[in-house]
């Protein structure tokens, strides 16, 4: 077939996937699926946003879901007399890491009921399934409004049939004393600095291309043994953080691999290829040796 | 110049109160602080019968609350001339307010605020009340003085939403200012628009939320019933205090030390990059009235 004709079919041709990629708008039609009415509750209008007018929805909240790889939210607002009005969003979020990653963000328990994991709140439920993160809240809570939201949560979920994965790297994770709610995932430093404060720069030069995730563990002792573990583009990159983060943190470490600084907790380090360990908090040298080992197994057996 | 990095570690170093790492920017030294030589006086009033069962604001007690707030910030009992000394006659006064669903101003504040201003002898048309429309609102766009207004509550990207950071609808493109963790917000305060117009800066402290979940961080279980205003000339002053009772209600909720997260940099970097005023407690003189059960600080 010539080129051009080739090319002219391919723009007569509608392509299911390109074209919404090009618009970041979700695969799924959600206005649709979702349910007209749910517990005595209507719905009142839809609305839907992409990476380019997000800002224009949740100003100020945006960045957290952009940084995650957000590509659409639709937002239904379901209504009923005497009652909370119900907000419905569902995020798209691009990969299943991704909506765990911004589920995550916020976790304070090990709750499944919804999805592949989920939170409620007097109001607000919280849960991600496959690319999905889903919000429902309706504030101030009411029996009637807490059953209502539950039952658009099972529609949705039932609506998603596919499980997604969890990312690669929380297998490098030791299982042992791990403060399960405490995994978060994430791609930018300001959310390291979120969950444990480093430093007001970016000195372990995380970025859209690095995958990092950050686990808290039991250890004897008041505070928990915090690990971060960092998946760079490749091994150059890893270095270049690994040094600065040195510079930065750890200055006079030498050729050790960890330090006892001055609130008299242990910090090691390793760098591995294109991983980067670091552990925080550490009771004791060993511990902090330990773990950070483990870590290094886990990576090799993946 | 090599910009210098605050890690964790230099804090751990330089204050026996290690945890909070955040608030530990309030130790550095200060460089230009707004009032040289003196101290950036806050009031922090508090009454029980401000809010009631449903936290309904008790307009009366507003009113008292203001009034005496703004008397003793100015150091005049006279109410009258205690406004005198804020707001002028021919002046043009934009109040900006905030009116974020969730948590806005209470318009009780909002009018009583209006009617001093009235009482300074300003016309009703030569004053507005207004945040997200006040670039195209002819007397904030005219303003020769400015009422800064807002609640205090954490914030995904800031770490804290702000009397700094309420100016942000000064600009074309908020998001403009969201790089970094909104360290820059304080240089919106040198816009023509906005430089050197700020007359008193109140920050809401009535239902104050101090964590946030979710999409719209918001949840009223993060909330508790403070039912107190922050009062200042000095919006870094009266923000750097708001930041400390926050901090102080999450070691209470969670029984835990945690941080507001992340950081509330703009607050340090208001003062110690763009010399908007004092972080530093040490160079705040905060002045506590009224009911003191929870204070906080």
């Amino acid at each position: 077939m010539p080129l051009f004709l080739f090319l002219v079919l391919c723009m007569i041709v509608p392509d299911p996937t390109y074209g919404s990629y090009l618009k970041g708008e979700d695969s799924t039609d959600w206005s649709r699926i979702l349910p007209e009415s749910i517990s005595g509750w209507q719905k009142q209008e839809d609305r839907g946003f992409n990476r380019n007018n997000l800002y224009s929805y949740i100003d100020g909240g945006a960045e957290l879901y952009l940084s995650y790889g957000f590509r659409t939210v639709l937002s239904r607002i379901y209504l009923c007399k005497d009652q909370p009005d119900l907000i419905l969003e569902i995020f798209d979020m691009g990969s299943s890491a991704n909506a765990f990653g911004v589920f995550a963000h916020t976790r304070e328990t090990v709750d499944s009921t919804f999805g592949q994991g989920s939170q409620y709140t007097e109001g607000l439920l919280l849960f991600w399934k496959n690319n999905y993160y889903i919000s429902i809240l309706a504030s101030p809570e009411t029996p009637e409004s807490k059953q209502a939201i539950f039952s658009l949560a099972h529609e949705i979920e039932s609506t998603i049939p596919e499980k997604g994965k969890l990312p690669r790297l929380i297998q490098c994770l030791p299982r042992t004393g791990i403060i399960e709610e405490s995994i978060r995932y994430f791609h930018h430093y300001i959310w390291l600095n979120t969950h444990y404060y480093i430093a007001d720069t970016n000195i372990l030069h995380i970025d859209p291309t690095t995958e990092a995730m950050l686990a808290r563990y039991h250890q004897a002792g008041s505070r928990s043994l915090i690990l971060l573990v960092i998946k760079y583009a490749g091994s150059q990159q890893a270095e270049t953080a690994c040094r600065d983060f040195i510079a930065a943190y750890l200055p006079g470490l030498g050729q050790k691999s960890s330090l006892k600084i001055e609130d008299r907790s242990w910090i090691g380090y390793r760098l591995f290829h294109d991983l980067l360990i670091v552990g925080f908090n550490g009771e004791s040298q060993k511990i902090i040796e330990d773990i950070i080992k483990e870590t290094v197994s886990n990576y090799q057996n993946l | 110049m090599k910009t210098k990095i605050y890690t964790r570690r230099e804090f751990l170093k330089n204050t026996s109160t290690a945890a909070i790492a955040g608030s530990l920017y309030f130790n550095l030294p200060v460089k230009g602080i707004a009032q040289p030589g003196s101290k950036s006086r806050v009031v922090l009033i508090r009454h029980t019968d401000i809010l009631d069962g449903k936290n309904k604001v008790n307009t009366v007690v507003m009113k008292q609350m203001l009034d005496e707030s703004v008397s003793v910030l100015t150091g005049q009992e006279d109410i009258s001339k205690a406004w005198g000394q804020i707001i002028h006659p021919d002046d043009k006064v934009g109040i900006k307010t905030n009116v974020w669903d969730r948590l806005p101003v209470p318009p009780e504040l909002e009018s009583h605020l209006k009617k001093r201003v009235m009482e300074c002898g300003v016309d009703a048309k030569k004053i507005s009340i207004n945040d997200r429309g006040l670039l195209s609102d002819p007397v904030f766009l005219n303003a020769t003085a400015l009422i800064n207004t807002r609640p205090m509550r954490t914030h995904d990207w800031s770490g804290v939403g702000t009397l700094i950071k309420n100016y942000i609808m000064f600009v074309d493109k908020p998001w403009d200012y969201h790089g970094d963790s909104c360290a820059d917000l304080a240089s919106i305060w040198k816009l023509p628009l906005v430089k050197d117009k700020t007359r008193l800066n109140i920050l809401v402290m009535l239902t104050p939320l101090f964590h946030g979940v979710g999409p719209h961080h918001f949840n009223p279980k993060y909330t508790w019933a403070y039912k107190g205003l922050l009062v200042g000339f000095d919006p870094v002053a009266v923000d750097a205090t708001g930041v400390r009772i926050i901090q102080a209600q999450r070691k209470v909720f969670f029984q835990e030390e945690r941080p507001i997260n992340p950081p509330p940099k703009h607050i340090f970097l208001a003062d110690t990059r763009h010399n908007l005023g004092t972080a530093n407690p040490d160079k705040i003189e905060l002045i506590k009235l009224g009911w003191d059960e929870g204070l906080l600080i």
